[in-house]
C-alpha cells in the first residue's frame, strides 16, 4: 500500500486521528504537543501517525486534505482543524460535543491511545 | 503578510499580524471579517492559508497561528 492509502486508511477508521510531529510518548512540536493535550483534555480515544519519518507522508497528508500545516485532527474521517481550531472547539466545549454526536456518549469510557507508523 | 491579508479580506473590521518571536517567521494573525460567517471554523483557516499561500509555499512563515471569526 502507498502512503496515501495507508494515510486514508487511518482517516476513515480512526474514530479520532491526529497525525502529528512525533508521538503522543516523544512530541517533537509545540502545535503537534497542543492539539493533542486539547483531544486528552476532551477524554478523545486518539490514533496518532507521526509524519517526521518520511517527508513524504506530510506531502501526500496535505494533498488528501487540502491543509497546509501539521497537526491535522480528524474526527470519523473528517477534519476537524489544526492546533488552533483544536484548542479553541475544547476551550468552548464544541470538541466534546462533536465527539459525543460522532462517537455516541461514552466515547471518553475507552480512552485509549494509539500510535500508528507509516514506515 | 498583511498586504496579502487585507488583499484577501478587504472587509475585515478586525486583521492584526504579530511577529511572535521578532524572527519574522513565527506569526499569529487575527481575522475577523463579515465574509466568515457561517462558515466553519476549517473554512475559515482556509481561507486564510490561502490569502497567505505564497510566503507559505516557499518557507518564509515557519509557524502559523490563527485566530478567526465572523461578524455581523
Amino acid at each position: 500500500m502507498s502512503y496515501s492509502d495507508r494515510i486514508r486508511d487511518v482517516i476513515e477508521h480512526s474514530d479520532v486521528a491526529i497525525f502529528m510531529k512525533g508521538t503522543p510518548q516523544f512530541v517533537m512540536c509545540g502545535n503537534s504537543n497542543r492539539a493533542l493535550q486539547a483531544l486528552r483534555r476532551a477524554g478523545a480515544p486518539v490514533t496518532a501517525v507521526d509524519i517526521l519519518p518520511d517527508p513524504q507522508i506530510r506531502q501526500e497528508l496535505s494533498a488528501i486534505s487540502g491543509w497546509p500545516t501539521i497537526p491535522q485532527v480528524f474526527v470519523k474521517g473528517e477534519l476537524v482543524g489544526g492546533a488552533d481550531i483544536v484548542e479553541e472547539l475544547e476551550a468552548s466545549g464544541e470538541l466534546e460535543e462533536t465527539l459525543r454526536d460522532r462517537l455516541g456518549g461514552d466515547y471518553a469510557g475507552a480512552r485509549d491511545e494509539k500510535t500508528i507508523s507509516l514506515v | 503578510m498583511r498586504r496579502l491579508l487585507e488583499r484577501a479580506f478587504p472587509d475585515a473590521t478586525e486583521l492584526d499580524v504579530v511577529d511572535r518571536t521578532g524572527g519574522g517567521d513565527h506569526f499569529q494573525v487575527v481575522v475577523a471579517t463579515p465574509s466568515f460567517t457561517g462558515l466553519t471554523l476549517v473554512e475559515q483557516h482556509r481561507r486564510v492559508y490561502d490569502a497567505l499561500s505564497e510566503p507559505l509555499g516557499d518557507g518564509s512563515i515557519h509557524e502559523l497561528r490563527i485566530k478567526t471569526r465572523g461578524t455581523p
